[in-house]
Order: C-alpha cells, then structure tokens, then sequence
C-alpha cells in the first residue's frame, strides 16, 4: 500500500464543523435575544467580535503540530471541500467582501469583470498549474521551479519575488481585519492593527498550513452565515423570497425609476485608473444596470484578463496545491473552490443592489432636514455623509456620499434590521479577512523560511526547519503591522496591484516551467525578471503617460509583463542550455497523476541514504 | 517513434481537455462582453440578458465546467491506469 493511501482524513470533520456551525447560530440568535432583552449595543458586539476569535484560537491550539510535513502541507489529507473552502477565503478575502461588493455599488454591471476574473482564475490555475504543483509535492511553489530547473538560485529569486503580491495582500487583509476591530471594539487603529499581527502569527505559528486550514475553515463557515443571513432576510422584506440571487432582478424597475427621481443619469466611461471607486466617501453617478458606463469595453476585458491571470497565479492560492491526499482530490477541491467564489460573486450584486435600492428609496422621499436614522448611524461610523450643495431642501445621488467599504454593513442599517445583524456581518467580514491575512502570512514566511534562510543553513533536523518558520513568521508579521501602523493604503487598489504583480512574475514562468519541455533556469530567470521589471515600471510611473498618449497602468502592466516574461522565458530557454536528463525525467513525471509526491518521494530516498 | 504510445496518448489528451475548456471559458466571457448591448434588451427572469450572463449565467456555467473538467480527466487518468490514486 502507497503511503498515500494512509492518508486519511478525519472522519468526523464533517460532525465538527456542524457543532462549530450549530454553536455559531447559536451565538446569533442568543444575541438576538439578549438585544431586545435590552443589552447595549456595544456589548452585543464585542460578544458577536471576541467569541468566534477566541473559537478560532482554540481550534489553531488543537491543530498545533511539530510535523514539518503537517506545519507546511496539513499532512496532505485536507479533503476537498474543505480545501476549496479556504481556497475561495483566501481568493475573496476582506477586500472582496468589503471592497468589491462597494464597487459594485458604485460601478453595477462594470465592476462584474472582479468577480467573473475571480472565478476563471481559479479554474485557469486549476488547470494548468494546480495538479503538477500537487505531484511534485513541493511545500511553496518556488520550491517546485527549484526542483524543476535543479537551481536553488531560481527557487531563491521567485521566493524574494513572491514579496510584491503576498505582502500587498497581507497588508491590505490586516487592514481590513483592523477596520473592523477598531469600529466595534474601543481599540485605537493602530492597536487593531497590533492584535491582528498578533492573531494571524499565533494561528500561523502553533500550527503552520494545519492550523491555518482548520481555522480558516472555521472562519469560511462564520463569513458564509454571516454574509447570507442579512441577505436573505432583506430579499424575504423586499421579495417575499429567501433566494436573493433569483429575485433582486424584480427589484430593476424600481431601481431604475428611483435613479432617475434622485438624479443618477447615464454616464460616458472613464479610464479604468480613475473610474474604480476608491475608500473616501463619494457619490454613486452612474445608473445600476448600464453596461460599460464607467469602464470601456477593452478596458472591462484588460481588468478581467489581468486579476484572471493573477489569480491563477497567486502563490498564496498555489502554497494550497499539496494540502490534500492525491492530485486527482487537488483538482476536485478546485472546482469546490470555484463553486464556493462563483456562489459569493452570484450574490454580491444582489447584496449592492438591495443596499442600492434601500438608500435610494429613502433619499428620495426625505427631505434633507429629516433623513432617516440608519443614515445617521452609518454616519457616526463614518461609513455616509450627506451635502445638500444645491440646497433645495431634498438630497439627490450626487449629494449623497458613501464609502466604498462600508456598503456591506449598509445593508443591515438601511433595511432597519436588529444591530446584531450588522455585527453579524461585521463579524462574517473579520473572519474572511483573518483567514486570507493569515494565508498570505504563512506564504510569504513559510517561504522566506524555506527556499531563502534554509538555501544559507540547509540543516535539515526537525526543530531548526519550524523554528525557522516560526521566527519568519513573527518576523513578517511584525512589519506588516508596523508599515500599516503609519501607512494608508487602498485595499482595492492594493488587492489589484497584488493581483498584477502575480500575474507579470509569476504566471509566464509557470506557464512554461510546467508546460514546456524545452524550458531552462536561464528562460525561467528571464521570464521572473522581466515580468517583475515591467510591473516596477507600471507602478513606479504610477499611469503616466510614458510615450505620447501611452499610460502603463498596473492593469496593463500586467498583461506586457506576462507577455515580455512569456518571450523572455522562450527567447532565454533556446539560448541557454538544453535541460539535463534529470530535468526532463521531473518534468515527464509531474505528468503522472498517480503514485507519491516528487518531494516525499526523494525524502524517503534520502532518509533510506541516510540510515545505510 | 514514440517508446511510449500510451503515454504520450494520455499526455496529448490531457493538453487537448485543457485547453478546450481554457477556449470554452474565455470565449464564452469575449462573446457576451461583445454583445452585452445588444443581449440587455432581452429579458430574462426579469434581469437583463447581458447583466444576467455576466452577475449568474458565466458563473455558474464556470462551475459547470469546472466540475466536468474534473470528471472528464480523472477518465483520462483512469483509462490508462495512470490513476491509482483516484
């Protein structure tokens, strides 16, 4: 019998996550209770904060490991629902659930390139990455092009290289994670952002890829409750129906007709860099459901090839590819992953239209002295403002200033449902966003620790390896909270920054190091280099014009960098050498779906070495 | 001559899957990028073509594919006994 074949899963996971799911509803609805049995709203939320982070705590502590195989790939016996699960956490993340359901507020129709860029991203990786990253068993991705091209320099590179895009992602996801903290807890913006460090190093730290799974497992279950209870319960108020998705299309000609009353008037697209809304407070202009108002048609496509790229070539997403039993489990927890980001991306814009509708609606019928209250509640988290600049005694869209972030937590508010709903989301929110900060935490430290600290000390003795790791971890997580301490970011913007950056590095020299025989470490540092030169350039520039009219703009940048790195790496592999028997008898078995791991298989060779 | 018929045969319809589903994914977005004008004056449970195709229509026929991806390569993988560990 393979030892893969002993790879087993717990069986009672699907018990235990059933109790963890029963006690959070539980947790809701005693909430609930306690709210009309007259709790201040301030201690409904921190119970509704504090209790699922102090469970999320408790089940890193009970995946604590000393295993390097379960700190760095969970044992390989992550079933794959469960991977898929934390696949579409870490690919949605805070950004999505805040940010992209705001730009869809903001922008209707044009903002659905994100979600649908989301979804075939991963299949893309899915397909042409995911399986062959699996079979080589490699615990990062740079480890697996380290092994292909037998070049600790290139594993080095892409390791330092995996900076721009996992530490983007963990910074904006902290961000996030401490926006939330500090709304609802009595913690100073600074302190948030300290205990996020803090949580997402401990769940990395005790536990590794083990600990992170079982907790962002967890955590996926609380955002999935979270985002669709309020949901659900606003589509039964407007519809009558518990199936938002079906339904908000009924809602259209309401919508349509309450943009026209309030002044929202079709628009002409602008460039991409400026029509994405960003985090301060501004107004909704363009109508819902007018297509390529904001953004153009080309630039629709660049924006959906771009963050498609990106994703599937994210290495916090690839760090994922040798967490379950055998690459056939690898591919099915993908399409799971697909599921669960296509069923967020299919209720996203009922979410921002409901909230649409709900603001417009009251706006339209109050006067400007005597607006609603949910519109002075979401004022007081700083999350609205209104100006009646024209002063005709009534507010129109344009004077109607809403943040991009908070159109999330809007929805409870507007639709007047009980406070514990918007914790609720609030609390769906922060879970999403510990578990993609803590991803991106372990991607980036389990590297650094793996392919650059141990290419300098390559002892191999258990404790120094985790010890390594834990100190990495520490370590990157204390500069991310000190660099957002003082810096202000966009999520956004930085989460499409990320994204590019993955896309310009990383995806070119995946594309041929899997694909291509023929490839060589000269074809593959040339593809690395010039797709990460070219993203420099897009964001040094910063979207200016470069020659004449010309702008390289991130989004660009990404697809010339993927397509200077794809004839790099083509140009570089036929001038270089012609790769070594050895490589091409790795590159040949990563095509086989069956038998062990590349990597567990050389342990074992060398353990066997060893012991002779 | 190949030594190995069989498994280039596995090699060469694994490429073949992997790029007709790439093909299917991005011609089915291109398609109702081009037309979604023209797709938004037809109704469809009460939404806009266009606006449907791109908030649910893709989406779910991503997940469609995806799924079949996984089901038609695993009989890839299992037709040349190359799938021991399905």
């Amino acid at each position: 019998m393979s030892p893969s074949r002993r790879r087993q899963a717990n069986p009672h996971l699907g018990a235990y996550y059933g109790i963890l799911t029963s006690a959070f509803v539980s947790l809701v609805v005693s909430l609930a209770m306690f709210e009309q049995l007259g709790w201040q709203e301030m201690w409904v939320a921190r119970a509704m904060i504090l209790v699922p982070l102090a469970l999320y705590l408790v089940i890193a502590l009970g995946a604590r490991t000393l295993d390097v195989e379960d700190f760095f790939a969970s044992g390989r016996r992550v079933p794959p629902v469960y991977n898929g699960a934390v696949l579409a956490a870490v690919l949605i993340g805070g950004t999505g659930f805040f940010a992209y359901t705001g730009t869809l507020f903001f922008l209707g129709f044009d903002a659905l390139a994100i979600g649908l860029a989301w979804t075939a991203g991963l299949i893309v990786s899915g397909i042409l990455f995911v399986p062959y990253l699996r079979k080589a068993g490699a615990y990062t991705m740079p480890a697996l092009l380290g092994q292909r091209f037998r070049s600790r320099i290139v594993r080095a590179i892409a390791s330092v290289l995996q900076l721009p895009p996992a530490s983007l992602l963990l910074a904006a996801e902290i961000k996030v994670a401490a926006l939330i903290l500090a709304m609802f807890l009595p913690l100073s913006h600074q302190l948030a952002v300290a205990c996020v460090a803090i949580i997402i190093a401990c769940v990395t730290i005790v536990g590794g890829m083990r600990s992170l799974t079982w907790s962002a497992s967890a955590q996926f279950v609380v955002s999935a409750v979270g985002f669709a209870v309020p949901l659900i319960i606003v589509s039964v108020l407007l519809t009558n129906l518990p199936a938002p998705q079906l339904t908000y299309g009924e809602m259209f000609e309401s919508l349509k007709r309450l943009e026209i009353v309030t002044g929202v008037s079709p628009s002409a697209p602008s460039e991409l860099a400026t029509a994405l809304p960003r985090e301060q407070p501004r107004p909704s202009a363009k109508p819902f459901l007018q297509a390529f108002g904001a953004i153009s048609q080309i630039d629709f496509l660049t924006l959906f090839l771009c963050l498609t790229l990106g994703a599937a070539a994210l290495p916090s997403l690839l760090a994922r590819s040798d967490v379950t039993s055998s690459v056939a489990d690898q591919r099915r927890s993908v399409a799971w992953g697909v599921f669960f980001v296509a069923l967020f991306a299919i209720s996203a814009p009922a979410l921002a239209a409901f909230v649409r509708l709900l603001m417009f609606q009251d706006i339209a019928q109050a006067p400007a002295n005597a607006l609603p209250s949910w519109l002075n509640d979401l004022s007081a988290y700083r999350l609205l403002f209104t100006k009646d600049a024209n002063t005709d005694g009534a507010i129109e869209a344009t004077e109607l200033f809403v943040a991009r972030d908070g159109i999330v937590l809007a929805l409870p508010m507007a639709a007047r449902l009980p406070f514990v709903c918007t914790v609720l989301t609030a609390a769906a929110g922060l879970a999403i966003a510990l578990a993609a900060a803590a991803s991106h935490l372990f991607t980036l430290a389990g590297s650094i620790a793996d392919d650059v600290i141990r290419l300098v000390d390559p002892r191999s003795e258990v404790l120094p390896r985790l010890m390594v790791a834990w100190v990495a971890i520490a370590a990157t997580a204390l500069a991310a909270g000190v660099f957002l301490a003082f810096a202000e970011i966009d999520v956004m913007q930085v989460a499409i920054m990320a994204f590019a950056s993955a896309a310009a590095i990383f995806f070119p020299v995946l594309l041929l190091a899997i694909w291509w025989r023929r490839c060589n470490w000269l074809g593959a540092m040339l593809a690395l280099g010039l797709g990460f030169a070219t993203m420099a350039a897009a964001i040094a520039f910063g979207g200016a014009p470069i020659v004449g009219q010309f702008r390289l703009t991130t989004v660009f940048g990404a697809l010339i960098g993927t397509a200077l790195g794809l004839i790099g790496g083509l140009i570089g592999s036929l001038l270089g050498p012609k790769p070594t028997p050895v490589e091409q008898a790795y590159f040949e078995e990563l095509r086989d779906p069956s038998g062990d791991a590349l990597y567990d298989r050389a342990q074992r060779r060398a353990a066997a070495t060893a012991s002779q | 001559m190949s030594e190995q018929p069989g498994r280039d045969r596995h090699r060469w319809k694994t490429f073949s899957l992997a790029i007709a589903t790439l093909i299917i994914v991005f011609a089915a977005v291109a398609a109702v990028v081009a037309f979604a004008g023209q797709l938004d004056k037809i109704g469809f449970l009460r939404f806009p073509l266009g606006f449907y195709l791109m908030a649910q229509g893709l989406l779910i026929g991503m997940v469609a594919v995806a799924f079949w991806w996984t089901r038609v390569q695993e009989r890839i993988d299992r037709s040349f006994s190359e799938g021991e560990e399905i």
